[in-house]
């Protein structure tokens, strides 16, 4: 990471939740925007559910940040709907994920250092 | 596949509510995702909850968006004026000006004409000018208003400077003794205590009798000056003019009508006494028109028409008490408040031009954005958010000016009553600024957001875009141009009518001249007739101060024209055909005050000393009985008193401010008991009259220092305090119209330089054929000066139009004549032809062969 990547995924941190999970899913793999939302419902047990407003609210601050870009590849014509869009990450959108996650780990340093680690997360 | 199902037709109209740009890139997906959830949701419960979500998400996801693309749109403009600081900088200077000043006008003319006064049913209260009712008897005056047809209740009020015994010596206060309905006709209701009712009226001369006459209602101000607001002030005693009255109410916070009064007082009614002001109530259920009918005929029977030789009497007449209160500031402020719009569209139609050449400088890479699929809408918003962007600053600037417009208001002209202050912080005046903030980015961008449109229409042919262009901007300088001969005009015409009321011939010279006020009322001197005496004393210390050339005194200085005395005076028993003002004086009087005796001689220390019936009469009185010089010798007389004789005709000393009232008839009598009303000093000095102030006012003071001295003046200082609001008001139109003038050079500065910029090729093409540069600069100089003449000679006519109006709004104010606006146009066109000249400077440098290579 070049130092100016550095400053500038740290400019971003701390993330929201949703863009946070949003390149959690895409770190997986291209998906189209219906597709993360039911991810990210999935992971956090339907605790976070993103409506389609915020959902492209955020994917098109996180394109115009250049965090991930639109695949133009489909991966299955069939099945596919010429109006969805795929969505890809990219490495700064990577670096911006490690970032935030690196951020996170030291707060969770600091709580366990000053609270005590909890016995079960 | 589109969804035809009624809820995704909702949802589809809900999605307008995105802007556009987030719109054209995800509508898609989202109306897609919707589809595939509506179909997931099983039942009409979860149903209902996706339907709640749904909405909840809007009200989240659009304002961020709508805020999102906005402040990208202001973050643009802010990057596109660090790019042309001197752009934005001066159209902010330009707005801000406008818009301050238009927001300090108008607080004026809300607290004068629209804000409803401090009293009950206001809009019902009228002023009756040049008209008294009976008033001979406090049962005459009561008896009248009772009696009236249209009127529910009337109140007489006289207004008078008086000797009030503070704490700290005496002090002069303003007070006005009204017939005793005063207060229930305004509807006050007063502070503490029940105040005087019409059986307190009395008959006598002067300011009252003891009992229950000599009772006082107290304005709130004084009630904390002298008792410290003590609740327990009823019963308590305070002396006017040495005689004690009793405190029999506090009028409540703010209520200082008429003039700023600190103190009422009921009427001491008396035959002659013409000094009475009155207001009244019209009925309920009469109209204006049928109390105006009823008035005129009332006005007729009372006082018939007078001699149509007469131009100095002015006609009874009836007005709103508001518009009565506002006097001559109501025209004078609305004259303001259409230059300060003036000034606000010549600012704007500057902006506009600024902003289509700088659109139209970006035509081509508008039409290619507008090809790559940013929407013409966005285009337009994002020009949009300038203007607004810009007013928004503008305004904020513009409070600065406003509220520098306001103090200097407050200053120039002072509001009538305390609940008239000025403020900006008013609901109408805030109101009036936010529209004002609103509106003025409409009147400059409209223009350059139809010119986008022409681009996005016609995509290919930039060019016709931009003659169109340059049409628009044409057309906006011969409006700038216009506005500016309007207001060029205005203020020459104004400047005219100043000049004209400075060289008026006053009668006397008031350089080198020291004034000093005083009153014996309800001192040792005034209750022992020994009044003569102290001034007598006093003049004597005055006259041997050094550097003091001549001294007397006067009880009515010039400029000071109210409270007059005077009466219907003749020559030998023939009437004169209007009555004279009476002014007594002391010895010396016309050689201090620097005044021409046409023939005779004034009055000497004897004369006035043992009160000799003589009499110096003005030219005018005297032109009334054949030559003036003639009337020396004569009678002066008046009903059945004593004649006087007239030893002296003087040139007219001027006592009004205005000239269209001014020089009446004027008889000067010896000044027996001098020291009441506004009895003067006055000290002729060598050399600045400023530096003689203190030590005549000492001499004053060493003879007594128990007798109030006020008013320590020079009488320049008090000619610049009468003249204060015309001096304004000619300064500031001047600046205006400076200001306007400064946008249109500036205006027409910008358009030939940006059609040099656009017609370079073609001025290449020319040059190469064989045309000298010097002569394609003569060509568009005369181009240019087409576009000015034709906006100079609209702007003649709009001069005609609105001179009619400054005629009637400002006395002396004249409609431009020929001579004016033939040399205004050929001063504009000089001033314009000079910004031509020097932005065709370009053209000089043009390099031909690389114009020619890139064609």
């Amino acid at each position: 990471m070049s130092p100016k990547d550095q400053s500038a995924t740290n400019d971003l941190t701390p993330l929201s939740p949703a863009i946070f999970h949003i390149l959690l899913s895409l770190g997986e793999g291209e998906r189209h925007g219906y597709a993360i939302k039911r991810e990210i419902s999935a992971r956090t047990q339907g605790k976070l559910k993103l409506g389609p407003g915020v959902l492209y609210g955020s994917i098109n601050k996180m394109l115009e940040l250049g965090l991930i870009e639109e695949s133009d590849e489909r991966p299955d014509p069939h099945l596919d709907d010429e109006r969805r869009r795929y969505y890809r990450i990219t490495a700064y959108g990577r670096k911006a994920a490690q970032a935030e996650a690196v951020r996170m780990r030291e707060l969770v340093q600091l709580a366990a250092a000053r609270f005590g680690a909890p016995r079960h997360a | 596949m589109r969804d035809r199902s009624f809820s995704g037709r909702v949802y589809r109209w809900l999605l307008r509510l995105y802007p556009p740009g987030f719109r054209e890139n995800y509508s898609g997906p989202m109306e897609k995702e919707f589809r595939d959830e509506v179909g997931e949701a099983s039942g009409p419960l979860a149903l209902a909850s996706f339907w709640v979500r749904l909405i909840a998400d809007l009200a989240v996801s659009v304002p961020a968006q709508l805020s999102r693309e906005v402040i990208q749109d202001a973050k643009h403009t802010l990057r596109l004026w660090s790019k042309r600081p001197w752009h934005a900088g001066f159209a902010i200077a330009a707005l801000a000006i406008g818009i301050g000043a238009n927001t300090g006008v108008f607080s004026v003319v809300e607290a004068l004409l629209l804000r409803s006064l401090p009293f009950q049913e206001p809009g019902r209260l009228v002023l009756l000018h040049q008209f008294i009712p009976p008033h001979d008897s406090a049962k005459q005056f009561h008896d009248w208003r009772k009696q009236s047809t249209y009127l529910a209740d009337a109140v007489l009020f006289e207004e008078i400077d008086l000797n009030l015994d503070a704490v700290r010596g005496v002090t002069r206060a303003h007070v006005a003794q009204t017939s005793g309905n005063f207060f229930s006709m305004l509807g006050a209701k007063l502070f503490l205590g029940q105040g005087f009712d019409p059986e307190d009226d009395v008959d006598a001369p002067g300011v009252g009798l003891p009992g229950r006459n000599a009772v006082a209602v107290i304005s709130y101000r004084l009630w904390q000056q002298l008792f410290g607001g003590d609740p327990k002030v009823l019963g308590a005693t305070i002396k006017i003019n040495g005689s004690p009255l009793t405190v029999v109410g506090v009028a409540p916070a703010g209520f200082d009508y008429p003039n700023q009064a600190a103190l009422w007082k009921p009427a001491a009614f008396s035959p002659g006494n013409n000094g009475w002001g009155t207001i009244a109530r019209l009925k309920p259920g009469i109209s204006w028109s049928q109390a105006r009918a009823a008035f005129a005929v009332e006005a007729e029977q009372r006082s018939p028409e007078p001699p149509a030789t007469d131009e100095f009497s002015l006609r009874p007449n009836m007005s709103s008490l508001q518009d009565g209160l506002a006097g001559p500031f109501k025209n004078a402020s609305l004259m303001f408040m259409g230059a300060v719009l003036l000034v606000l569209l010549i600012a704007c139609t500057n902006i506009a031009n600024l902003l289509i050449a700088r659109t139209a400088d970006r035509a081509a890479e508008l039409s290619l954005r507008s090809a790559l699929g940013a929407s013409r809408a966005r285009l337009a918003r994002q020009l949009l958010v300038e203007c607004l962007l810009l007013s928004l600053v503008a305004a904020l600037a513009g409070l600065l000016v406003a509220d520098w417009t306001t103090s200097l208001a407050a200053k120039v002209q002072p509001p009538p009553l305390g609940a008239q202050s000025y403020s900006l912080l008013d609901g109408r005046v805030l109101a009036f600024t936010l529209t004002m903030t609103l509106v003025t980015p409409l009147m400059f961008g409209l223009l350059p957001l139809l010119y986008i449109r022409r681009i996005h229409a016609f995509p290919t042919q930039t060019s016709s875009a931009t003659s169109g262009s340059r049409w628009v901007r044409e057309s906006l300088v011969v409006a700038q141009v216009m506005l500016t001969v309007i207001l060029l005009a205005g203020s020459v015409s104004l400047g005219r009518a100043f000049i004209q009321l400075m060289r008026i011939d006053r009668g006397y010279d008031v350089n080198g001249v020291v004034t000093v006020s005083v009153s014996l009322d309800g001192t040792t001197y005034q209750m022992n007739k020994r009044q003569l005496p102290y001034f007598e004393q006093v003049l004597d210390r005055i006259r041997r101060l050094p550097g003091v050339r001549a001294a007397s005194a006067t009880e009515f200085l010039p400029l000071y024209a109210s409270s007059f005395v005077g009466g219907p005076f003749g020559l030998d028993g023939r009437p004169a055909k209007r009555s004279s003002s009476m002014v007594p004086v002391m010895s010396g009087y016309f050689q201090t005050m620097g005044g021409r005796i046409l023939r005779g001689r004034e009055f000497t220390d004897a004369e006035v000393r043992s009160g000799a019936k003589v009499a110096v009469v003005n030219e005018r009185f005297a032109a009334g009985f054949g030559a003036p010089e003639e009337a020396v010798g004569h009678q002066l007389t008046i009903g059945n008193e004593t004649p006087w004789k007239v030893i002296g005709v003087v040139k007219g000393t001027e006592y009004e401010t205005d000239p269209t009232t001014a020089s009446g008839n004027q008889v000067f009598i010896p000044s027996v008991s001098p020291g009441s009303f506004s009895s003067t000093f006055v000290a002729r000095v060598d050399g600045r009259a400023q530096d003689h102030l203190a030590m005549v006012r000492d001499a004053i003071q060493s003879v007594d220092p128990r007798v109030p001295v006020f008013s320590v003046k020079t009488m320049q200082q008090r000619l610049d305090e009468i003249f204060v609001a015309p001096r304004f008001y000619r300064t500031a139109i001047w600046l205006f119209a400076g200001f306007a003038l400064l946008l249109a050079v500036i205006g027409i500065y910008g358009i030939v330089s940006h059609a040099v910029v656009q017609r370079t090729q073609e001025l290449g093409i020319r040059i190469a054929l064989g045309r000298t540069p010097a002569q394609l600069r003569t060509m568009l100089l005369f181009q240019g000066l087409l576009i000015v003449l034709m906006g100079a000679v609209l702007g003649i006519v709009g001069a005609c139009l609105t001179g009619r109006f400054l005629e009637t709004v400002i006395s002396g104010a004249r409609t431009v004549d020929w001579e004016t606006a033939v040399s205004l146009v050929l001063f504009l066109s000089l001033v314009a032809s000079l910004s031509i000249w020097s932005a065709t400077r370009r053209i000089a440098g043009l390099d031909v062969t690389s114009i020619l290579r890139s064609e």
